[in-house]
């Protein structure tokens, strides 16, 4: 049987995410333009997720779907243009999707799991777990060292 | 061994309808499928079947039927050269076929060389018999006590493939493996792929009921792929909520991003990541790796937490109490071991 890839090294992912994360943060900081904003969240959140994402590496499709949705958000809003819309065909097995529709809101929710079948999608989902709990923990570390 | 072969041929007939009423059918195709082989004198896996008695080969080809019992492997009496190129056929079908099928045909083979490794054993019991009439009353007391441990699935897909050979009853080179279907089911390549997509579909289910906790106790794809996704969201959503937080705070930050990695290079696994931050922020003597165990432990809580209030302004001492419900603390702390 054809087992999953093993779940990954967490510490080894923290550590890089962490450095990332902060690299990204202190460039933050540095910017003009940021006052007591919405924008700063945001663009904290999309440090966090493409820190994530880079450090997670090109293997998995999630972290490919998360660096091409921020590649082309920053490229729309340098330049302003109105997006397309790609309808890419999804490949549902009617016959897996027992359920209420949940396969679907499990494609929702993974980044780039409309365009998967489902086997993949089962594994991209164990494999974006645990990087999530790896980023909880590490920015929730982050933010209690830096304001005891 | 010819008249042996002519007597053995009706008596399968008569000898199905006879002992055994019961949902006959199924097998008339199995049977079918061996009795045409050529009976060949140099021992190869049919007439070593016909060796037997034939109720009890009988038995072993009927055993299809009856699922309730558990059933043996088959046992060729005298024929060691059987189980050593049963062996053989089972690396070449392992190393022949083609990806999708070799996950079935690698758990058939891995299961068929301890099936088979028990019969050598019990053909040289065999052996030391002498008369055939004791010999054939150890053979049915053995089997006997055999159904009782077998495990259905594996003796039937030994059976599969040792009833290959016998269907082949060439040489040693298999094109591609047979694999049998079981009793009900079809066994056309498309729903042997199917079969084949639906238990990894099932493998990858288990691996994310082991990563979600809380369900393991959950039986039922449905209700798992529901906490799954409620994981999922849960687990965004506190990041979302992170992030926001770390905005508030992010300009009265100092990153020491040189005291970061040089940390960072020099502790072991356990301290690395205490290692990030400069002293000054540390809280002394506080920040053992038991302690931050225990905060990712704490933080491990957090969904349960965040589900519950589902409020993204929650006071500060919500996320620095360190007072959380004991049962998900020791999950999360064996997901940590898990991982770690």
């Amino acid at each position: 049987m054809t087992m999953n890839i093993l779940p990954p090294n967490s510490s080894a992912i923290k550590t890089r995410f962490a450095v990332k994360f902060i690299q990204a943060m202190k460039r933050l900081s540095k910017r003009r333009g940021m006052g007591d904003r919405y924008k700063r969240y945001r663009a904290t959140r999309a440090a966090a997720c493409v820190s994530m994402a880079s450090a997670v590496g090109p293997e998995w499709a999630w972290s490919r779907a998360v660096l091409r949705k921020i590649k082309r958000r920053r490229l729309l809003r340098q330049f302003r243009v109105s997006r397309k819309r790609r309808l890419i065909e999804r490949t549902t097995n009617p016959r897996q999707n027992l359920g209420f529709g949940q396969e679907e809101d499990l494609r929702g929710l993974v980044p780039g799991g409309k365009g998967m079948d489902y086997c993949s999608l089962l594994s991209e989902t164990a494999h974006y777990i645990t990087c999530l709990q790896a980023q909880v923990q590490v920015m929730a570390d982050i933010l209690h060292r830096s304001s005891p | 061994m010819e008249p042996n072969v002519k007597a053995v041929q009706p008596q399968f007939r008569s000898g199905i309808s006879g002992p055994k009423p019961g949902g006959m059918g199924f097998v008339f195709d199995d049977i079918h499928g061996l009795i045409p082989g050529p009976p060949e004198t140099d021992g190869t896996s049919f007439t070593a079947l016909l060796e037997l008695p034939p109720p009890q080969a009988v038995e072993l080809l009927v055993m299809e039927d009856f699922p309730a019992k558990s059933m043996p492997p088959p046992i060729f009496p005298s024929n060691i050269a059987l189980s050593d190129r049963a062996s053989m056929f089972s690396i070449f079908a392992s190393a022949d076929n083609p990806p999708d099928s070799t996950n079935i045909i690698s758990a058939s083979s891995s299961m068929k060389i301890d099936s088979v490794k028990q019969e050598p054993l019990e053909s040289e019991h065999h052996r030391n018999s002498s008369s055939p009439a004791v010999s054939n009353q150890s053979l049915k007391s053995i089997k006997r006590k055999e159904r009782e441990k077998k495990v259905k699935e594996s003796s039937k897909k030994s059976k599969k493939l040792e009833a290959n050979e016998a269907s082949d009853g060439s040489g040693e080179q298999l094109p591609y493996v047979h694999v049998r279907a079981r009793r009900g089911q079809a066994t056309d390549s498309h729903s042997l792929a199917e079969r084949a997509r639906r238990e990894k579909i099932n493998a990858r289910m288990k691996l994310l009921q082991d990563l979600v906790p809380g369900c393991n106790k959950i039986s039922g794809t449905a209700m798992v792929l529901d906490e799954i996704i409620n994981h999922v969201q849960a687990l965004q959503r506190q990041v979302e909520f992170l992030s926001m937080r770390l905005a508030a705070v992010n300009p009265r930050i100092d990153f020491n991003l040189d005291a970061l990695l040089a940390a960072e290079s020099e502790s072991s696994i356990d301290n690395s990541y205490l290692g990030m931050f400069p002293p000054s922020i540390w809280l002394e003597g506080q920040l053992n790796g038991s302690r931050q165990q225990q905060s990712w432990l704490i933080d491990g809580v957090h969904p349960s937490r965040v589900d519950d209030t589902s409020n993204f302004i929650t006071p500060d001492n919500s996320l620095l109490s360190y007072d959380s419900p004991p049962n998900s603390v020791s999950l999360h702390s064996s997901q940590l071991k898990m991982e770690l």
